[in-house]
C-alpha cells in the first residue's frame, strides 16, 4: 500500500478554470505516490484557523526536477478553499497523504464507465488517466451546470480512450440534462462496471441505475472529515446491515452494492 | 536553560512516563497512529469509549468546525469491549504503552460488565468512567449531573477493581463541585475534566442544526479557557485530589497552563484531528519549555499558578 506521510508541500501553481473552481499543483519534497480515488487532507502550516485541515480528491500525480506533483481541482465553497484561491504562489501548505482506499481498477472488468458530476471531476480524471496509460477501454460521462463550469474539457477529452460524452443541465454544452439522465440513454450494454464521483443526488442516481442494469458501481464519496485517518468517527457512511464505516479508511470510494440505500 | 528534565508525573498512585495522554475518542483506541505517534512514548492513551456490545452510533453528519474548535456527535460507537481486548489490547501490551481504558454505559449493570471483563486481562493501567458524554440518551451525563447516582455508581466499581478509577466529569453538570466531591467520596482516584461542552451549531441555508442530533458536544482551543477555570476551581476545593486537564491542548505550553492550574497530567484531543502527530509534538514542547525555563521536573509545575 502507498505509505501515508505528513510532510510540507510548496504550492507551485494555481489556473483558474471557472467562476468556482480552480487547479493547484503542490510540490513535495518527500516521496508521494497516490492511486485514483484516494485523498489527501490539506491545511496551513502554521496558525489554527481553520482549525481542521481539508479533504481533497487528488486528480494526478506527476514527477518534477524538484519532486512529486500532486494535481487538485478545488472548488471555492468557505474559509479554506477561499483561502487557497489567494495564496501566493510558493507559499507552504501542510499535507497528509495519501489516504483512503481508491478505485479498484486492477479488477476493472472489460468495459467500464466512468461518471463525473462538478466538481466530483478529480478522481475520475485521475482513474481516466491511469485507464488509457493500462489500455483498458473505457468511455467517460462528465457532466456540469453550465458550459462556463465544465473543467478542463480538453484534457477529459484527450484522457479518454472511448466516448467522452459532455452534459449540461442548461444546455449549454454537450448534451442537455443531467449527466446520470444522459448515461441512462445511451446506456451500452458492454459497460460492466460504474466508476463515479458527484453530489449525492448525483450519486443514489448512479447506484440506481446501476442496480437496474445489474452492474457494480464504485462511487467515490463525500462526507464531512475531521481527521482522514479514522480516529474520530465523523465521517461515517452506513453500510447495508446498518453499521457505519469511517469513510475516510473504508473509502472514500464503495462498491454500490456494501452501501445502504440512503448511506 | 536546564538539560534534563524530568517528565515522569503521578496521577494518585499511577506513574506516567510523561504528562501528556491521548483523549478518549481521538486516538482510536490507540493503534490507529503508530506510524505518527506511537503510543508507548506518551504517558498514556485513553481509548475511544466502551460498552458492553458494539454501538452504531449516531445518524449523519455528526461533525462540523466552529470558529476555534468543532461540535461532534458520534455518539459512542464503538467496537465493544470483546473486541477491544482480543484485537487491540494484545498489540498495546507489547508496545508497553500505559492504557487507560475509558468505559461507558447505560446502565450501572453495563459499566459493572465492561470493567469486569477488563479486570481479566493484564495490561491495562486504569479506567476512566465517561459520566459526560452529551450526545448519548440514556448514561453518559445522567450519572455526571447528578452527585446520588454517581457515588452508587463509583462505590459499585469501586468494589470490582483495584485498578485506579478516573471520573471524567462533564462541564455541563450545574454543580461540577458536588459532583466531584460525590465521585472522589466515593472512591475515585482522580477527576478527569473536561468532557466536551454542550453546544449548537446552525446551517443558515438550510434552517437546520449542522449536526443530526441537534446539540453536540464543543472541544477545541474555543474552550481551553472554560476548561481551565474549572480545573483550578476543582483544584482549589479539592487541593489534595488528583486531576488530569483536558479541553483545547494544541500545544506544550498549553499543557503547562492545564499543570499549572493544578493538573498532574493532561489529555490531548481534537488536536489529534489537525496533526496525528499532536500528542508527541506537545510532549517536545512541553520539554522545551521546561527547559528554556529552568524547570527541572514537570511536578514543580502542578498547581504553581500564582493567582496574585
Ligand atoms: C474524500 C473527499 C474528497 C474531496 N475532494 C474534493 C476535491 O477534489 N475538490 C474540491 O473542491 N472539494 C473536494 N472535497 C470537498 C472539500 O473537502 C470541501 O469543499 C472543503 O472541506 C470545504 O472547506 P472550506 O473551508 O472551504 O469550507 P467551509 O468553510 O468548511 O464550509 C463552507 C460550506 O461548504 C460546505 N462544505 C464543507 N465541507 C463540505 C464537503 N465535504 N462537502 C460538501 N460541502 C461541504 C459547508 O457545509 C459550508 O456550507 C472533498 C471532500 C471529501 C470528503
Ligand atoms: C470526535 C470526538 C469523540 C469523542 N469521544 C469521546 C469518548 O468516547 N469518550 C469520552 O470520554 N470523551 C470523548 N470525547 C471528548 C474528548 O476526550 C475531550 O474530553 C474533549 O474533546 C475536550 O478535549 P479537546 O478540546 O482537546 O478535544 C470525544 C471528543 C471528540 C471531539
Ligand atoms: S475523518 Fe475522522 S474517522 Fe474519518
Amino acid at each position: 500500500m502507498e505509505r501515508r506521510s505528513d510532510q510540507p508541500v510548496i504550492l507551485a501553481s494555481r489556473q483558474e478554470l471557472s467562476p468556482s473552481c480552480f487547479a493547484l499543483e503542490l510540490l513535495c519534497p518527500g516521496p508521494l505516490t497516490a492511486t485514483p480515488g484516494q485523498f489527501i487532507m490539506l491545511g496551513p502550516t502554521a496558525g489554527a484557523d481553520p482549525l481542521l485541515r481539508r479533504p481533497f480528491s487528488v486528480a494526478g500525480v506527476g514527477e518534477s526536477p524538484r519532486g512529486v506533483l500532486v494535481q487538485l481541482l478545488v472548488k471555492e465553497v468557505g474559509k479554506f478553499t477561499s483561502l487557497l484561491r489567494r495564496l501566493p504562489i510558493g507559499s507552504e501548505l501542510s499535507l497528509l497523504g495519501p489516504l483512503g482506499q481508491g478505485f479498484r481498477l486492477l479488477e476493472a472488468p472489460p468495459r467500464p464507465v466512468l461518471v463525473a458530476g462538478g466538481i466530483g471531476l478529480p478522481p475520475v480524471l485521475f482513474a481516466a488517466r491511469e485507464l488509457s496509460q493500462r489500455g483498458i477501454p473505457f468511455d467517460l460521462f462528465y457532466g456540469a451546470a453550465s458550459s462556463h463550469e465544465l473543467l478542463l474539457p480538453q484534457e477529459v477529452k484527450r484522457a479518454t480512450n472511448g466516448l467522452a460524452v459532455f452534459c449540461t443541465d442548461d444546455g449549454s454544452f454537450g448534451e442537455q440534462g443531467l449527466v446520470t439522465e444522459v448515461l441512462r440513454r445511451l446506456w451500452q450494454k458492454s459497460y460492466s462496471r460504474i466508476l463515479a464521483c458527484g453530489p449525492t443526488p448525483m450519486l443514489y442516481a448512479v447506484a440506481q441505475l446501476a442496480r437496474e442494469r445489474q452492474v457494480e458501481a464504485e462511487l467515490s464519496l463525500e462526507e464531512p472529515m475531521a481527521c482522514g485517518v479514522g480516529v474520530c468517527l465523523g465521517c461515517v457512511v452506513r453500510l447495508h446491515d446498518g453499521s457505519y464505516v469511517p469513510s475516510c479508511q473504508a473509502g472514500p470510494v464503495f462498491l454500490a452494492s456494501q452501501l445502504a440505500e440512503r448511506w | 536553560m536546564v538539560t534534563v528534565v524530568q517528565l515522569a508525573t503521578q496521577v494518585g498512585s499511577l506513574t506516567l512516563r510523561n504528562p501528556v495522554l491521548a483523549a478518549s475518542g481521538t486516538f482510536g483506541y490507540g493503534l490507529e497512529l503508530v506510524d505518527f505517534c506511537p503510543p508507548e512514548a506518551l504517558g498514556g492513551v485513553v481509548t475511544k469509549g466502551l460498552s458492553p456490545r458494539p454501538r452504531a452510533g449516531n445518524p449523519t453528519p455528526r461533525i462540523v468546525e466552529t470558529p476555534a474548535g468543532m461540535i461532534n456527535s458520534i455518539g459512542l460507537q464503538n467496537i465493544g469491549v470483546e473486541a477491544f481486548c482480543t484485537q487491540v489490547l494484545p498489540a498495546l501490551r507489547q508496545r508497553g504503552a500505559t492504557v487507560v481504558v475509558n468505559v461507558f454505559g447505560e446502565t450501572e449493570e453495563e459499566y459493572a460488565t465492561v470493567v469486569e471483563r477488563l479486570e481479566r486481562e493484564d495490561g491495562v493501567a486504569a479506567y476512566e468512567l465517561n459520566v459526560s458524554c452529551p450526545n448519548v440518551g440514556k448514561g453518559g451525563m445522567e450519572f455526571g449531573h447528578d452527585p446520588s447516582s454517581l457515588d452508587l455508581l463509583v462505590r459499585m466499581l469501586r468494589r470490582l477493581t483495584r485498578r485506579p478509577l478516573w471520573v471524567k466529569l462533564s462541564p455541563n453538570a450545574p454543580h461540577l463541585l458536588a459532583v466531584a466531591e460525590a465521585a472522589l467520596a466515593a472512591g475515585a482516584d482522580a477527576l478527569t475534566l473536561v468532557n466536551t461542552f454542550r453546544a449548537l451549531a446552525i446551517d443558515a441555508k438550510k434552517r437546520r442544526p449542522a449536526v443530526a442530533t441537534g446539540f453536540g458536544g464543543l472541544s477545541g482551543p474555543a474552550i481551553k479557557p472554560l476548561a481551565l477555570r474549572l480545573v483550578w476551581e476543582v483544584h482549589r476545593a479539592f487541593p489534595q485530589a488528583p486531576l488530569v486537564g483536558i479541553g483545547g491542548v494544541l500545544t506544550g505550553e498549553d499543557a503547562v497552563e492545564f499543570l499549572l492550574a493544578g493538573a498532574c497530567a493532561v489529555q490531548v484531543g481534537t488536536a489529534t484531528f489537525r496533526n496525528p502527530a499532536a500528542c508527541l509534538e506537545v510532549v517536545q514542547q512541553l520539554q522545551a519549555f521546561c527547559q528554556r525555563e529552568g524547570v527541572e521536573d514537570v511536578r514543580e509545575l502542578i498547581g504553581g499558578l500564582r493567582w496574585r
